[in-house]
């Protein structure tokens, strides 16, 4: 069994890497960093803002065998007043965020690599049922990974029995988002990313079309769904107003 | 009040349609990615026309600021992002370059705009309007497209609400339209495309939403034979 895991180097991507290895999947890992931990995956450099380096990562992924698993996981943000961050910041994460993985998946699909039956997962988060004032551009990236899921799904299970999940998480236990939290944010709050790992994992292999790992994720999602305008004048009061700065990665 | 209009992707359809609708009450430029001698359709004498092509999107944004300097304009009461293109696809897969074209054109390039037109908009207290479409919730002819749309669902969610007070910001999802996108965008929308909205109509009832400032609005159908196109208040 064979799985792709982009963004495998830190983080909820190394968590997902490590319970795949677990599983006896032969694990590639996408990064533009090496592995924050050893690891047995293998590894392929990708910055994925570049589209020289995702078209010559295409062509190593497809040289080789199909895979049974993918998950675009990999994420940049820029968190702070819109008009602060600038624009080239902005372009950065609807490149890495939204165009490469949309790109990877669809080159992956082109050349036959993503099996019949596989299982295919894509990152998003939970500000797609909550919204997030504060990080405009990011809320922007990964609405576009959740739709472009939602257009697919149908079409690739009828034809080639491919499933795939959107995956919604809440802050987690990461580097990544103690940079993008307000200061004095409670870290201890937010879940711990193998806790995540394995439940984002039983919802991809099961092919469920969303995964919303947590009760506290679930709740927040429930919430954004019926009253949209008040869960993001919530998340502006809870977020957008303590932002003191602006933080791009 | 006489207002500075800004509307891109106006050098045919929609965004045509509403320029010409507007240039008699207000000062309005419009983008487009066509040279001007290529524009066949009514094109109102009154138009400011800016040629600027948003598959290279830092680049447009530099066009376009430049060309408001250049008008000497330093306000904008209104602007509406509304260039887009689209491909319909086969199984839902689609061509790695056409990817980063939806994107580049309809995502990137509307941010940039967004972020770059801030101070214009702030100046006049205006509205930010941005054109998405029914398709934004996912449809499996055209995913890229409505990936590229549905970020511009989430990224007006967000900026509503971050520039409240300041600039309002909105986005409209129009229906189905007259237009030639779908020949465009290599689909054929046989019989059904008789019944779809005219452009002149789809213009009536943007403008009306432009003046209500509301958001999301969608401008399809249900409204349009609800009277859209001819109640509403003008600009």
């Amino acid at each position: 069994m064979r799985a792709l895991v982009t963004g495998g180097s830190a983080g909820l991507g190394q968590a997902l890497c490590a319970r795949l290895l677990a599983d006896g999947f032969h694990v590639t890992n996408l990064d533009r960093d090496l592995p924050d931990q050893a690891s047995t995956a293998e590894y392929v450099r990708c910055d994925l803002s570049s589209r020289d380096a995702v078209d010559k990562a295409l062509m190593t992924l497809t040289s080789s065998d199909g895979f049974d698993l993918v998950i675009f996981n990999a994420g940049i943000s820029a968190t702070g007043k819109f008009e602060e961050i600038s624009t080239s910041s902005h372009a950065r994460i609807i490149a890495v965020n939204a165009e490469a993985p949309i790109s990877l998946c669809a080159g992956l699909m082109k050349a036959g690599k993503i099996d019949n039956g596989a299982r295919v997962g894509f990152v998003s988060s939970l500000s797609h049922f909550t919204g997030y004032p504060g990080a405009a551009s990011y809320a922007a990236s990964k609405d576009a990974l959740a739709v472009y899921a939602k257009a697919v799904r149908k079409v690739w299970q009828k034809q080639l029995g491919i499933k795939v999940t959107v995956v919604f998480p809440g802050p987690l236990k990461t580097d990544h988002a103690a940079r993008h939290a307000p200061d004095g944010a409670d870290a201890e709050k937010r879940m711990a990313p193998n806790d995540a790992a394995k439940l984002i994992l039983r919802d991809i292999k099961r092919g469920k079309a969303h995964s919303m790992p947590g009760v506290a994720a679930r709740i927040f999602a429930f919430l954004g769904q019926i009253a949209p305008k008040v869960m993001t004048f919530a998340m502006k009061k809870l977020i957008y107003s303590k932002l003191d700065k602006t933080v791009a990665d | 009040m006489r207002r500075k209009i800004l509307i891109t992707g106006g050098s045919s359809g929609i965004g045509l349609a509403l320029a010409n609708r507007l240039s008699a009450r207000h000062d309005v430029m419009v983008t487009g990615s066509r040279d001007r001698s290529k524009i066949t359709e009514v094109f109102s004498p009154n138009l400011i026309y800016v040629q600027a092509s948003q598959s290279d999107p830092k680049a447009a944004v530099k066009i376009i600021a430049e060309a408001l300097l250049k008008a000497g304009w330093v306000k904008l009461d209104n602007v509406v992002l509304n260039a887009g293109t689209g491909f319909a696809v086969k199984n839902a897969i689609d061509d790695v370059e056409r990817v980063r074209q939806t994107i580049d054109i309809n995502s990137t390039a509307t941010i940039l705009l967004s972020r770059t037109l801030y101070p214009w908009l702030a100046k006049a207290e205006g509205t930010l309007t941005i054109v998405g479409s029914v398709a934004h919730k996912g449809q499996a002819l055209f995913p890229v497209y409505a990936a590229s749309k549905g970020a511009l669902h989430g990224f007006v969610r967000a900026l509503r609400s971050e520039w409240r007070g300041r600039v309002a910001v909105q986005i409209l999802h129009p229906g189905p339209t007259k237009t030639d996108m779908h020949a465009k965008a290599g689909h054929d929308a046989g019989r059904l495309h008789s019944i779809f909205i005219n452009p002149s109509s789809m213009a009536a009832m943007m403008e009306y939403a432009m003046s209500s400032k509301r958001s999301p609005l969608s401008l399809s159908f249900l409204k349009y034979y609800l009277g859209g196109s001819i109640m509403g208040k003008s600009l």
